[in-house]
């Protein structure tokens, strides 16, 4: 009898910390303080009047302007729409994938979904082929290039609602006080390195990510500079292919001869970006918000003019001839299949010819300093701002990460997995030819 | 009040019959009353522990897809594909040496320092204020601080020892995993000294002095004071801290997810920043509920063997 009481008790016991435990884990776990903030704009006024279309967006929290973007968007929409009641509910990144999940499993989801990841969706037949959700005109507006992303099987499942692109950033001072030129090849880059150390030993002279954060991007900008990619050209996974075993170690032999950063599997981009910033980084690779995120700081910091950094950007160095390719990170709206009738789907496709108008969608895009994926909004961006154009020409020729595959999530973690037990002395061809059996079975 | 007085007159039993008597209706309000008073913290319990524990064991046997949708029972598939990744035995591993190496340390620091606190000495209140503070601030802001503290570039620690002369340059304190998992430790023990400090205190402060003055008659010295006395009686305090405290590090999040999230590739993860980047990060929410089910029969198994040893030997043991 005790021991029936006793193991009760332990169950009780257990049972109440465990929850408790969960809790505190789950309350305190995402950093930015803004996190875990969905707010809805709607006009109270409206909310769920019976004649009129209700549409349902969830949107991702780009930065401090994104909510106030869309409320504005919403009081514009509604007001012109009178048969059509928009509401924009705008979640941070670190809660959108949990919230829309969570909807998805009650039955409640989105109309219009806008998030970077869609294959997902699609394998579960939760999404409407785009095309039947777009009217003509604002679906010839996009980069075709940017449409491929969203293509599996010959459907497309989304339209870009922004991209931004990566290039190498190097600190000018530096350069020139080391006697370095901007390197363009990876033999350069070695050998700017190896000057910039010689030249002040507390300046790392090369900053790399392989944090579970990005770890992808630092993979995809070595093996696409060294001539080779995630998959072949039809597609099936070429993860352990010769180029990217070479390029792997070539970056992991930066680390490992002291050119880089010093934990480059703790240290964000943003850290990197933060010592670039601080003078103590030479050259990094970054996206084209970097500018925006330094000058921020300089303002915050009240950063006198004369610490502060004279930099500028280059193309990605590449193995020997190959062609620079710079990475391009890019977000989608997609509209989910909730049995919708033809009203609702013309009310989805007002919606986007809204959003996508040429002014309102360059507004929308420089507002948080992000790059266009039509034509006409780069060419609206590019003479808005004369530091984007470079690029709006960048974007329009950026390789992407192969997000329309169904094992993209898991080639992401097993990359980034393999860059850290590359850094901790693994072999890279053997861990990718662990990792290439495992995803393509 | 009773109404089966044989010998009372009957004008007394009229009076009797009109008074109030416990009637069937009330009997049964009395029967049911403590349910009544217990039932806001069993239905609260029911909402908020036990269906999210149950949620998860059926999670942990089902297919769900990366979009969150659960697609039947698949029998043990997940824990099957758990227990065959190669990072689980690892993270199995850090858990262990994680849980064992915060409890222990801290609550031999924490007992130390109980002891301390229990003298009287000036200022004590304030002492024992201050041991509070390390508790009351968030894991979080704790672990970012200390990252703070050991970061090579911009720490503190090595702009210290540079300002004082003990260094010249700059000192990486995180060379390896091993050594981040060991501040990961020295963090976890910072924030869980504290707790074990009061528990311990508070026992110490229930013994009766007149025990220790006794044994100084019979010529007893400090540590035989202190093991023949002090500790047998705060074993109860002690025992239950300890294992509050083998739940709650166990189970903790904070630290290790803001200092490393568990990296490189899951050298200082624990059970639980890792079953976090299966759910979230890797979409793989059957995988990590099966993670969290293990979790939770390893605490269990650690719970249940201290209930039984500690009923076993009764409640003034206890």
């Amino acid at each position: 009898m005790k021991k029936f009481l006793a193991a009760l008790l332990a169950l009780v016991m257990v049972l109440s910390l465990a929850a408790c435990g969960g809790d505190k884990g789950g309350d305190t776990t995402p950093p930015p303080a803004d996190s875990g903030n969905t707010d809805t704009q709607t006009p109270p006024a409206d909310a769920g009047s019976g004649d009129k279309t209700a549409i349902k967006v969830i949107a991702a929290e780009y930065g401090q302007n994104t909510k106030q973007w869309w409320a504005d968007f919403v009081t514009e929409f509604n007001g012109s729409h009178d048969d059509i009641d928009l509401t924009v509910e705008v979640v941070s990144w670190n809660d959108i994938y949990t919230v829309v999940n969570t909807r998805v499993a009650n039955n409640d989801a989105p109309d219009i979904l806008n998030i970077d990841v869609f294959a997902d969706y699609v394998a579960d037949d939760l999404l409407l082929p785009i095309q039947d959700c777009v009217s003509d005109e604002t679906y010839a507006k996009f980069y075709d290039a940017f449409l491929e992303q969203s293509n599996i099987d010959g459907t497309i499942w989304a339209i870009p609602d922004l991209a931004s692109a990566r290039a190498m950033y190097y600190n000018k001072g530096i350069l020139d006080a080391a006697g370095v030129e901007v390197p363009t090849t990876w033999d350069e880059l070695k050998a700017a390195c190896e000057k910039i150390k010689a030249y002040d030993s507390s300046i790392y002279p090369w900053g790399i990510d392989m944090t579970t954060d990005e770890g992808q991007a630092a993979f995809a900008y070595y093996i696409w500079n060294n001539g080779s990619d995630f998959t072949d050209a039809s597609g099936n996974w070429t993860l352990n292919a010769d180029a990217n075993v070479e390029a792997i170690e070539y970056a992991i032999g930066l680390v490992k001869d002291g050119y880089t950063n010093s934990d480059p599997a703790n240290e964000t981009r943003y850290a990197l970006q933060d010592l670039f910033g601080a003078g103590k980084l030479a050259m990094m690779i970054g996206p084209n918000s970097i500018p925006t995120y330094i000058a921020d700081n300089y303002a915050k910091a009240n950063t006198p003019a004369e610490e502060q950094i004279d930099y500028a950007f280059a193309a990605i160095p590449t193995n020997g001839s190959n062609a620079s390719v710079s990475a391009g990170v890019m977000d989608r709206f997609m509209v989910f299949d909730n049995e919708d009738s033809e009203e609702k789907i013309e009310a989805i496709k007002e919606f986007f010819d809204f959003f996508y108008e040429d002014t309102r969608y360059s507004d929308w895009v420089l507002m948080e300093g992000f790059l266009p994926a039509t034509s006409a909004g780069g060419e609206i961006v590019a003479k808005a701002d004369e530091s984007m154009a470079p690029w709006v020409d960048i974007v329009g020729s950026c390789k992407f990460y192969p997000t329309a595959k169904a094992e993209w999530a898991d080639v992401k973690q097993g990359v980034i997995d393999v860059e850290q037990q590359a850094l901790l002395g693994g072999s890279v061809k053997e861990l990718l030819d662990t990792l290439q059996a495992t995803i393509a079975g | 009040m009773s109404t089966k007085t044989p010998a009372a007159p009957a004008e007394a039993q009229e009076l009797a019959k009109k008074a109030p008597r416990p009637s069937g209706s009330k009997k049964l309000l009395r029967k049911v009353e403590p349910y009544i008073w217990i039932a806001p913290s069993i239905i609260l319990m029911a909402i908020f522990i036990v269906t999210p524990i149950v949620k998860v064991f059926q999670l942990s046997m089902s297919k769900v897809t990366r979009a969150g949708l659960v697609k039947g029972y698949n029998n043990f598939e997940n824990f099957s594909k758990v227990l065959k990744s190669p990072a689980f035995a690892l993270v199995l591993k850090n858990t262990i040496v994680w849980t064992i190496a915060v409890v222990v340390i801290s609550t031999v620091l924490g007992f130390m320092l109980a002891l301390v606190l229990n003298n009287k000495f000036r200022g004590r209140k304030v002492a024992r204020a201050i041991v509070v503070f390390p508790w009351a601030t968030t894991l979080v802001i704790q672990a970012s601080a200390w990252n703070f503290i050991i970061n090579k570039d911009y720490g503190t620690l090595n702009t210290l020892l540079m300002k004082i002369g003990l260094i010249s340059a700059p000192v990486n304190w995180t060379p390896t995993p091993a050594a981040y998992f060991a501040w990961e430790i020295a963090c976890g023990i910072f924030v869980t000294i504290p707790f074990v400090t009061f528990c311990v205190l508070s026992g110490l402060q229930s013994i009766d002095a007149s025990y220790y003055e006794a044994a100084t008659v019979d010529g007893a010295g400090y540590f035989q004071k202190l093991f023949s006395i002090t500790l047998p009686l705060v074993k109860s305090s002690l025992t239950v801290a300890t294992v509050l405290n083998i739940i709650y590090v166990f189970n903790s999040f904070p630290i290790i997810w803001t200092m490393t999230k568990g990296d490189p590739a899951n050298h200082t993860d624990t059970l639980v920043t890792y079953l976090y980047k299966l759910a979230f990060y890797n979409g793989k929410q059957g995988e990590a509920s099966a993670v969290s089910v293990i979790g939770f029969v390893i605490l269990l198994a650690c719970a249940s063997v201290y209930m039984i040893y500690t009923l076993r030997k009764g409640d003034d043991d206890l």
